[in-house]
């Protein structure tokens, strides 16, 4: 164990912990997930906090993100400004809510932001059919895309607005058990 | 206003998150859906909160309090260091990772119920051989049978004579010194194994009543057909393949979905409903009367068994062999009748799929039940009060035969079932393509694994540890042909509540039928005179009516006494026990149903 590490200052790892599910090991090796991505980029010593961001393309690139459907979305969401382009903080950020020990409701309230593709805190039509789409790997029909669209925004919506809030969106996760 | 307003939000967020417990500081730290530097942000000016209060109220308190907090700090410092070493003793942790990410979290729950069935067996070996056996070991008789390499597999022979079985056990207080202090191996061997009972009792509630609590208390009012769409992507699938496969699933789904809103609910003629009636009736009265053929099949083998058993001792390989027949039968029928039940599954048009399925593992549930109840039956009316020696023994070798051949047969049905068909999907029929992983089937075989292991603790304490391999060898076995053989599953599974089905089937048939098992023969039968550690007694319970009895001349223990007379034998008690839980039963039910109406009226109103 010991504190033989010097990447990162105690405190600084210590803020880590009690900010994200991950224990000190975990940090340390996300760390090194990070750095493989680019080594020339990131510096080996965090202690002075630098102002380092790593490109979209790298973080596609992750064997994690690399098939899924909605990685641009998930990185525009954790970083700070909406690129996709996430600094060490984001990174952690990111995989501490798609780990199994984040709670459901984290990762409800982040899913909804995935899915809200024009960031209106609201998932209105336009949002779905796109959500649809990238579901589907666009083997649907556009009138099929619509339909299926009509019917989610009929059930889930609840205070009739004809897009799909947070709160709708939460509600529907309570129900569905089967929501990762 | 704006920005006051937020910085109010936070001077409130500040002040509730300070006057929380560390722990639970942390938990809500960890919960916010902020950013990273957010939530660093709010985290240093909460710290700095406490230090503030803890300085104005360090000058008035003594020094004691702060050695307190200082030591509460170090201690969470080293639980949390010794839950990242915890975290290495976490059994194929990769492996199950690798097997979520290829074929989805369906396919990964069966895996999980594999290992959390082998954690029951590990420990029932553990107590088993410390208190068990290890004491036997002080107190052994020497064994003059000889080994030849059949005993592996009937069980019987050499290891008649060792701890491996009930008859081996002495009934006396071994004590390696003279008046020394004494292990009582009667009081130990009922002990431990009801102790252990007790303790499977209580996690298998707890885990069916925490996963039920998740999963199926908030009904689904919608159709799901929403949550379906928006909640299906499995994040865990990391492979290519998978991924695209998910897609197509999804695509077929929805397509399906559509199509089922413009069809019109079809209103079968009363005649079409007759017929269809008389089908389904027709294939419960078949399945129903194979399940009756089997079990007699089994009955009158096991009879025949039991004859040549008494009628001969000879020891050579014919008769060692004809007592492998009974399992090799049981193994035999318990795989091949499950496929007739899918094919007459596939010739009752049900009207969803998943009828078909529910249906399909019910009759195979039916199937097994029967067959493990009536060897019960032979063991506990037949073998228990025929004229033999040392019935129990002869149970645990039966029951020995019965895991060992279930084992091979597990092996070999993974070695037909996919490798082969994978063979014949991939070069000469085409058109079946790659096997798809049986949830349910595997599932169920486990379940009847460990019933039987269960039932056989009593008769043989080291079974569990036999089991224990086997689920092992099972696990790798069932994972490479996985990743070899299978593609991930086309249908969609609805995983979370397969979950709570698999600890509920494992709860109600099995391990209910296994107390009553283990009631009947600790109450009711009378032990062999020969042999193991209750020899003489009228029951094995007499072992523990007799221990109290000579606590009654000691004044220290009159409380034991006490508990025992008013508690345990007491049927006042525990009627008074069943009352409360059925009230509060009907009183959490009565909450649920009021939450439920009000759900319903607030809906209303946000609508409106």
């Amino acid at each position: 164990m010991g504190n033989k590490q010097t990447i990162f200052t105690p405190e600084q790892l210590d803020a880590y912990q009690d900010c994200t599910f991950f224990t000190r090991k975990e940090i340390l090796r996300l760390f090194y997930r990070y750095r493989d991505l680019a080594p020339q980029l990131v510096p080996l010593d965090y202690t002075d906090k630098p102002a380092v961001t790593l490109p979209y393309e790298l973080i596609a690139g992750m064997p994690e993100l690399k098939d899924n459907p909605f990685r641009q979305r998930i990185a525009e969401v954790f970083s700070e400004d909406g690129d996709g382009n996430l600094t060490l903080d984001d990174f952690l950020d990111m995989f501490s809510v798609l780990s199994e020990m984040a709670p459901r409701d984290l990762k409800a309230y982040y899913a909804f932001k995935i899915y809200d593709f024009n960031n209106d805190d609201y998932i209105c039509k336009s949002d779905l059919e796109k959500t649809v789409n990238k579901l589907t790997r666009n083997e649907l029909t556009p009138e099929e895309v619509r339909l299926a669209c009509e019917k989610v925004i009929y059930e889930a919506d609840a205070d009739n607005d004809g897009k799909l809030s947070l709160e709708d969106f939460q509600q529907m996760i309570i129900r569905a058990p089967d929501f990762l | 206003t704006c920005i006051s307003h937020g910085f109010y939000a936070e001077e409130k967020l500040l002040e509730s998150l300070a006057s929380m417990s560390t722990s639970e500081r942390i938990k809500a730290i960890q919960k916010m859906p902020e950013t990273m530097k957010k939530k660093r942000e709010i985290r240093n000016k909460v710290l700095k909160e406490i230090t503030k209060k803890s300085r104005r109220h360090s000058n008035q308190l003594p020094c004691c309090t702060q050695c307190l907090h200082g030591t509460a700090v170090s201690f969470r410092r080293f639980g949390n260091s010794l839950s990242e070493y915890f975290h290495l003793l976490q059994l194929w942790h990769e492996t199950l990772k690798i097997i979520g990410a290829e074929f989805g979290t369906s396919v990964l729950s069966y895996f999980i119920f594999l290992k959390w069935l082998l954690t029951f067996n590990i420990f029932s070996f553990l107590i088993n051989f410390s208190f068990i056996t290890i004491p036997q070991f002080v107190a052994a008789e020497s064994n003059n049978l000889s080994f030849t390499g059949l005993e592996l597999f009937t069980g019987a022979g050499y290891f008649q004579q060792t701890v491996l079985y009930y008859g081996f056990y002495t009934n006396a207080t071994i004590s390696k010194i003279k008046n020394g202090p004494s292990y009582n191996m009667q009081l130990a061997y009922i002990f431990t194994i009801g102790i252990y009972f007790v303790i499977c009792f209580l996690i298998l509630v707890f885990s069916i009543a925490k996963s039920f609590c998740r999963n199926f208390v908030n009904p689904q009012t919608y159709s799901g057909k929403a949550s379906k769409l928006l909640c299906a992507w499995d994040f865990n699938i990391i492979n290519e393949k998978a991924v695209k496969l998910k897609q197509k699933n999804l695509s077929t789904q929805i397509k399906e979905d559509l199509t089922e809103v413009n069809k019109e609910v079809l209103n079968f003629s009363i005649k079409e409903r007759v017929v269809r009636i008389v089908i389904h009736l027709l294939s419960w009265v078949a399945s129903l009367g194979i399940a009756v053929a089997a079990c007699a099949g089994v009955y009158f083998l096991s009879i025949n068994n039991l004859k040549l058993f008494v009628k001969g001792h000879k020891n050579d390989l014919e008769s060692q062999a004809a007592m492998l027949v009974l399992p090799i039968v049981a193994s035999l029928l318990n795989a091949f009748i499950p496929f007739f039940y899918s094919w007459l599954g596939h010739l009752e048009k049900f009207q969803t799929p998943g009828h078909l399925i529910y249906v399909t593992i019910t009759r195979n549930i039916i199937l097994k039940i029967s067959v493990v109840g009536i060897l019960c039956y032979y063991w506990l009316n037949i073998v228990a009060t025929s004229e033999l020696q040392c019935w129990e023994t002869l149970v645990g070798q039966d029951i020995y035969r019965l895991v060992l051949v279930d084992f091979i047969f597990c092996l070999l049905g993974s070695f037909f079932g996919e490798f082969l068909r994978r063979i014949i999907g991939t070069t000469v029929c085409v058109r079946l393509g790659l096997p798809e992983f049986d949830i349910g089937r595997n599932a169920l075989d486990s379940i009847y694994a460990q019933t039987l292991t269960w039932i056989g603790i009593l008769f043989s304490p080291l079974l569990p540890g036999i089991q224990m391999i086997s689920f092992s060898i099972v696990f790798y076995v069932k994972k490479v042909s996985l990743m070899m053989n299978c593609q991930p599953p086309r249908k969609v599974w609805r995983t979370a509540q397969m979950t709570t089905s698999f600890m509920f089937l494992l709860f109600f048939p099995s391990f209910l039928g296994v107390l009553s098992v283990f009631g009947v023969t600790v109450w009711r039968l009378k032990p062999s005179e020969e042999c193991g550690p209750f020899r003489g007694l009228s029951s094995m319970y007499a072992a523990v009516s007799e221990w109290v009895k000579i606590l009654e001349n000691y004044t220290a223990s009159k409380w034991v006494v006490w508990i025992y007379h008013n508690l345990i034998t007491s049927e006042l008690f525990f009627f008074i026990l069943s009352t409360l839980v059925l009230i509060i039963t009907y009183l959490y039910w009565q909450i649920i149903e009021g939450r439920k109406t009000i759900t319903k009226l607030l809906h209303k109103q946000i609508v409106n």
